[in-house]
């Protein structure tokens, strides 16, 4: 999947942003870029700050300097409705599936433009109303079918399993017709099939509607086989970012997991069949 | 010393007390819808609902006896008085972790009951507004008696509900169909996708947020909506008593209503009806009671039962009378 780097100019910038706090520097410095239509895993030891990043790029902290635009345009402290009505959508590290609603409500509400959340035009424009309705509640279907949802539908958000709830993130992320989407470890605490599953729509949805990820990720064999770029963060910063071969050969990797934060983790991917050599792997 | 067998239900059959009953339960029932859309269906702990209804019934009040607004236009004009005042106020509090709102609407309830009872020339102080009309000789409640007369003359005595017993019949129904109206009103807001973006906010305000959704914006309609409810049962309160003053909007009245919210059940407009009469009914049943006990030891022993009643509820059926236990044991 090498290839892709080359393909895409950069949708998100980050260009050296900080965040403290107090005297904890959680994000120091951070500059990369995503290039768009990419998979782009961030990687990194545990307190590198990728979780920060992400709520920073988000809207859900402010950060105290840099800058980061999207799409050409600066979303520097911009709140987390207005980047996501941009078309840069997130998931979270535990899922937020909300719980106490339908699972098709939790689709529904993640449609942009119903006129219908607007006080004063449901009133008056209920034709519209209905007819978006209509539509979301279709486009909804479509998409829990292809997440193997369809049968919970109406069984509340709460019940399904773990892995599930992934897919229902990822699945409502999806109604917000994103242009990006920022994954916040997709594959902590599901099964293995579920994960493939999950790996596949990202790319399904890479390769014919052009979406681009981002995500974090502690699994080394899913960073290795399925992103196109990885970026590893260190401290806050940036310390590498290359093809996931280059990035698994660069010393500096291997010492910020070894040394630094004291964390026994590598990034290894699985063992290379010899006859792989040539580097291309996965896909 | 008469005996505690000698209590007598006689009450419970005369129309007086079970009028007396539904016009509470009426009014406060209003009040309640707006402590349901904010605690039961956007998660948001108002407390300063006593204050909303003040403000709505001195707003009228003060703008048909002091400034001589026509009465409908005064009771337009107090909602919306109550609307901005509630979007003001959560402006600044809504921003605050739950909690700390909470502690801010008990607060800003305080502050209007103390200017109730210490601006005496604008609201009567503690004599109530009663001696604000006597000054201007300008009674706000003249218009809704004569409603009340039309609807006795022409629609009750015929069918031989006339007498003094049937007197606040009329506000009774009137009241009713009020709360009726806004009960429905409110259930079909809540069912749009408005009220799905509302529902999603009490669930998790970051998951909403992260959706492209202004979480505050819709906490700020939210609470709009509830004071404008608070004003609504503040002219009805009014029109029931005649004279307000700054006791009738202690926070008492706002922990009431919470009281009638969890008997009613969670996320149910219908449930807020029900909790509100079975409330009153306790309440104001007390009342008449020929306990072996002074008046003080009786009026504390009202809210004792109301006490006992929603820890039997607890015990017995959380979710309340009518909310839906699926929803309060999956919310967390």
């Amino acid at each position: 999947m090498t290839e892709a780097r080359a393909n895409g100019k950069p949708i998100l910038n980050v260009q050296d942003v900080h965040l403290a706090f107090g005297g904890i520097k959680a994000v120091n410095g951070a500059t990369f870029d995503v290039r768009e239509g990419s998979i782009t895993a961030l990687i990194g030891p545990n307190g590198a700050g990728k979780t920060t990043l992400f709520n920073i790029i988000t809207g859900f902290y402010k950060p105290q300097a840099g800058e980061i635009t999207y799409n050409g345009e600066s979303i520097f402290g911009k709140p987390p409705h207005a980047i996501t009505k941009r078309g840069m959508v997130r998931t979270f590290q535990i899922t937020k599936a909300l719980g106490a609603m339908p699972v098709i409500d939790n689709m529904l509400l993640a449609a942009p433009r119903q006129p219908g959340e607007n006080l004063a035009t449901l009133l008056t424009r209920r034709r519209a109303v209905r007819q978006r309705e209509k539509e979301i509640y279709e486009h909804a279907y479509e998409l829990l079918r292809t997440f193997n949802l369809e049968s919970k539908a109406n069984d509340y958000a709460a019940t399904l399993s773990g892995g599930q709830r992934k897919l229902l993130e990822l699945a409502r992320a999806l109604m917000t017709e994103p242009r990006m989407v920022l994954l916040d470890e997709p594959m902590a605490g599901i099964n293995p099939s579920l994960g493939r599953r999950l790996l596949e729509h990202m790319e399904r949805l890479r390769s014919e509607e052009g979406v681009t990820f981002l995500f974090v990720e502690h699994d080394m064999e899913v960073v290795m086989n399925h992103s196109d770029e990885v970026i590893v963060m260190a401290l806050g910063r940036v310390i590498s970012r290359g093809t996931p071969q280059e990035v698994r050969s660069d010393q500096r990797v291997v010492d910020a997991y070894l040394g630094g934060s004291g964390e026994t983790e590598v990034p290894e991917g699985p063992p290379t069949p010899p006859s792989a050599d040539g580097g291309v792997q996965g896909g | 010393m008469s005996l505690p067998l000698a209590i007598s239900f006689n009450f419970l059959t005369a129309w007086e007390f079970w009028i007396g009953v539904g016009v509470f339960a009426g009014i406060y029932g209003i009040f309640v819808l707006g402590l349901q859309l904010n605690v039961g269906y956007t998660g948001i702990v108002n407390f300063g609902q006593a204050g909303f209804m003040a403000i709505g019934a001195y707003s009228a009040i003060i703008l048909v006896v002091e400034v001589g607004v026509p009465f409908l236009l005064a009771l337009v004009l107090s909602v919306l008085i109550t609307m901005l005042i509630g979007v003001l106020i959560g402006l600044p509090s809504l921003r605050l972790r739950a909690d700390y709102f909470a502690i801010a609407t008990i607060a800003f309830s305080e502050i209007i009951r103390d200017i109730a009872q210490n601006a005496r020339g604008l609201t009567g102080g503690n004599q109530g507004t009663i001696s604000l009309e006597l000054d201007n000789n300008v009674f706000f409640t003249d218009p809704w008696f004569k409603v009340s007369d039309w609807i006795s003359d022409n629609i009750l005595d015929p069918i031989g509900l006339s007498g003094l017993e049937f007197e606040n019949l009329p506000l009774l129904i009137v009241v009713w169909i009020a709360l009726g109206l806004l009960a429905l009103g409110m259930t079909m807001l809540i069912r749009s996708p408005w009220g799905r973006v509302l529902r999603a906010i009490r669930e998790d305000e970051d998951a909403a947020r992260a959706l492209g959704k202004n979480v505050l914006s819709y906490k700020l309609q939210s609470l709009a909506l509830s004071s404008a409810l608070g004003a609504i049962a503040g002219w009805f309160l009014a029109f029931n008593l005649q004279s307000v003053s700054q006791d009738n909007f202690e926070p008492l009245y706002t922990f009431l209503g919470y009281a009638i919210l969890v008997l009613g059940g969670m996320a149910t407009f219908g449930g807020v009806l029900v909790g509100s009469i079975i409330l009153w009914t306790v309440l104001e049943g007390f009342r008449f009671l020929d306990l072996p006990l002074s008046a003080d030891k009786q009026a504390a022993l009202r809210f004792m039962i109301v006490g006992v009643v929603l820890i039997l509820l607890m015990a017995f059926r959380p979710q309340g009378v009518f909310g839906k236990r699926e929803e309060m044991v999956l919310g967390d």
